[in-house]
């Protein structure tokens, strides 16, 4: 089969949700020994930037949208050993940690975020809830996060993202991470107040916000 | 549903707990569970519920609940008094009263909310609607029990963070109830648990709220909030089964603590916006899956409740009248016992004071509903049909004088004038005549509050506590 094809092919598997067929195509394209980085490029990435637009316009629904990042996920297995072997990089978005604060058990929110960062391609580590300040630093040290998501959903464990904040500059850890927060009763006012980098009202707006961020670094 | 179907769900709720269990991440809940004949999966922390002991446990829950008011007038036991009605709970934010801006929410709304519910008529019990951004340091529960119950004398529910707040909160009422007897004699709190967090996942800390409140004796039950489509499966049946399973699984545990501890079988489910993952209880589907939450505790024999008459609607508008309205309808023709309607708007996020007026409208013209047709022989009227005959008026008998005030039910938001009459009125809308009626009620005395004494001793024992007291409205309430 030709380049362009399986390339179509690869993108339009993503774009179904269809798991088989994008790793039989991912298969294709190592077979037919096409250039990985490439492949990931116009042919799984393209498929998630497509699938991506339609969400956007309301053409496709939030679950169509998680069967594409899934088959998205399987497609990389495949090609993964070969950019490995070959020692390319896909273009690195960066990592981001997210979880829900001490106190907070308030999932639903937050699983949304981070299944719709991974769909933009973000590497996401999710702690889930009820996270206390010192554990999510020790996770964002592991998993050498750029940006930690901060999701909570109640008044009463608001100020578990402040303290945050601010134990970040006690440990002189502030600069080396961005942090953003989240969640029903956060507001831009509050995340200024507690100078955090940035604030989501919704999931979507999430990976907007991190893109912006990541490219300042 | 079919009585063949509503066991359907139940067999298949005992299938999921025997099969696929839940994971219980309290310790104390796991060996509880254990020792009364569950199995647990040591590597994954998963209870497995034989179904023998699920039905066993379920056969000591008591058929009724009763709630008690400060004053005995006010108390209420349900399916015998029901429907019976009472506000949404713990809103951050809140329509400010004298601006019409959305803020924080603080223990003085709280207190003007406790002193209107006490006055609506169509409201048996007050949740305390908001949360308390003015609460001090460790009085954050304390800030929400005191106004409420110094200007309500309505039952009071609520909840509270830690045991260590409960704590307080006991103190409070035992100060109020004159002796620690008296308050247990009649407690006129409820407190409110989240254990589950669908799917089939019980919490560390809430699980551990159910085990300390139930030790403690003090009214209290769980509310289960599955998310179909999310949370749950997205056909309601398959969503009624799990969320059914769920309660099982909490109420086994309560059962096991207290045997014959009473509790509402209750929920707030919810069907996702699988467009965008949007949190829609203003959905039919809230109102269709508590209809089956209705049937299912019906079948247990114990009272229902739930969260119908919820909305996504930002303003006290035409779509929060109809969501409310119409999941409202739904579950109550179902049967369900306690329906917590009133006053929140965007998905339980703000509280609006013209909807709280509305809803208590709402809650009255339900009620009517629920007593439907009235039949007897005296109700049908045949005397008066005959002394009228062809042709006639019923407005000047006597059978319809001494009826008139108590059987139609007459509104006061609901708009009935002529159109000339509405316009040179002003064309009040029914979100500015609600207003007027709170202007009307926080300007006059609340009633309710306690004695001077009372409240000396609660201000010695709480240092620092919040003033608790309902404000008249300033002068300078925008109009809407
Ligand atoms: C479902 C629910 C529950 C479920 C949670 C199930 C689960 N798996 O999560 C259960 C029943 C367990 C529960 C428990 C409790 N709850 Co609750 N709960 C809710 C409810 C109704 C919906 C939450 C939800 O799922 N929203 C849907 C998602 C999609 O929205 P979201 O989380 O806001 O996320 C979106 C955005 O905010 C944003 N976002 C979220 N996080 C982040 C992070 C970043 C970085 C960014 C950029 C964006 C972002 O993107 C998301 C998608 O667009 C809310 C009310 C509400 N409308 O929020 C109350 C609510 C939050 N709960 C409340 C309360 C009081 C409680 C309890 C204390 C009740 C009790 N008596 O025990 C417990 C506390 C549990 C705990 N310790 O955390 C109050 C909070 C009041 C307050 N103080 O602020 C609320 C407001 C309801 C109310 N009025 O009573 N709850």
């Amino acid at each position: 089969m030709e380049k362009e094809k399986i390339l179509e092919n690869l993108a339009f598997a993503i774009v179904e949700g269809d798991e088989d067929k994008a790793v039989e195509n991912a298969k294709a394209a190592m077979e037919a020994k096409l250039d990985p980085l490439e492949t990931v490029e116009n042919g799984l990435s393209k498929g998630m930037d497509d699938i991506g637009e339609k969400f956007g316009k309301g053409e496709v629904f939030l679950p169509e949208l998680l069967m594409a990042a899934n088959a998205f996920k399987s497609a990389m297995e495949i090609l993964k050993p070969e950019l490995e072997a070959q020692k390319m990089q896909t273009a690195q978005k960066g990592t981001i940690l997210i979880g829900t604060v001490k106190g907070d058990v308030h999932n639903i929110g937050k699983d949304i975020v981070s299944t719709v960062l991974e769909t933009k391609g973000f590497n996401v580590v999710d702690i889930g809830v009820d996270n206390d300040t010192l554990s999510i630093i020790q996770e964002a040290e592991k998993a050498q996060a750029d940006v930690i998501a901060l999701s909570c959903l109640m008044t009463t464990t608001m100020p578990a993202q402040k303290e945050f904040i601010e134990v970040l500059e006690e440990m002189n850890l502030r600069e080396k991470y961005f942090v953003i927060v989240g969640g029903g009763p956060v507001t831009q006012e509050w995340a200024d107040e507690i100078k955090a980098d940035g604030y989501g009202e919704s999931a979507v707006e999430a990976p907007v916000l991190v893109k912006e961020l990541i490219r300042k670094k | 549903m079919t009585s063949k179907q509503v066991e359907s769900v139940h067999e298949a709720s005992l299938e999921i707990l025997e099969n696929v269990g839940v994971l219980v991440r309290n310790q104390e809940a796991r060996q509880l569970y254990v020792q009364h004949g569950c199995e647990e999966e040591i590597e994954s922390s998963v209870i497995k519920f034989p179904r023998a002991v699920v039905e066993q446990f379920r056969q000591s829950i008591p058929s009724s609940f009763t709630f008690h008011g400060r004053d005995p007038s006010f108390d209420r036991t349900i399916p015998e008094d029901g429907p019976i009605f009472c506000t949404g709970s713990s809103a951050p934010d809140i329509f400010d009263l004298e601006s019409n801006e959305v803020r924080r929410s603080r223990s003085d709304d709280i207190a003007r909310i406790a002193h209107l519910v006490n006055e609506l008529p169509g409201y048996d019990l007050f949740a305390i609607s908001v949360t308390a951004d003015d609460a001090p340091d460790g009085q954050q529960s304390l800030s929400r029990f005191y106004p409420a119950l110094k200007n309500c004398q309505k039952p009071v529910y609520g909840s509270a963070p830690s045991i260590d707040e409960v704590f307080d909160i006991l103190k409070l009422c035992f100060l109020i109830a004159g002796r620690e007897a008296a308050f247990w004699e009649r407690p006129f709190i409820c407190l409110g648990y989240c254990p589950v967090i669908s799917p089939l996942t019980m919490d560390v800390e809430s699980t551990e709220k159910l085990i300390r409140f139930t030790e403690l004796g003090v009214p209290c039950y769980g509310v289960m909030a599955p998310t179909a489509g999310l949370s749950a499966p997205l056909t309601l049946t398959g969503s009624l089964a799990l969320t059914n399973a769920e309660f099982l699984a909490q109420t086994t545990l309560e059962q096991i603590l207290k045997p014959g501890k009473p509790i509402i079988y209750e929920a707030l489910p919810t069907v996702v916006d699988v467009r965008n993952g949007a949190y829609s209880p203003g959905g039919i589907e809230t109102g269709i899956l508590l209809m089956g939450c209705a049937q299912m505790a019906d079948f247990y024999n114990i009272p229902s409740g739930g969260f119908a008459g919820l909305t996504n609607a930002k303003s006290s508008d035409v779509q929060s009248g109809f969501e409310t309205g119409m999941s409202s309808v739904a579950a109550l023709l179902a049967g369900l016992d306690l329906l917590r309607i009133g006053g929140l708007l965007d998905a339980l996020k703000i509280f609006d004071f013209s909807k709280v007026v509305i809803d208590n409208e709402i809650a009255l013209m339900l009620k009517q509903a629920a007593r439907g047709i009235q039949f007897s022989e005296d109700n049908l009227a045949l005397d008066t049909i005959a002394e009228t005959g062809p042709g006639g008026t019923f407005l000047n008998k006597s059978h319809t004088i001494e009826r008139m005030r108590t059987t139609p039910f007459l509104p006061d938001i609901a708009d009935r004038l002529s159109w000339s009459q509405w316009k040179t009125g002003g064309a009040i809308t029914p979100q500015a005549q609600a207003l007027n009626r709170v202007r009307e009620i926080l300007s006059v005395d609340n009633p309710a509050v306690f004695s001077a004494e009372v409240d000396q001793s609660i201000r010695e024992e709480f240092v620092g506590l919040v003033a608790g007291d309902s404000l008249p409205i300033a002068a300078s309430m925008k109009p809407i």
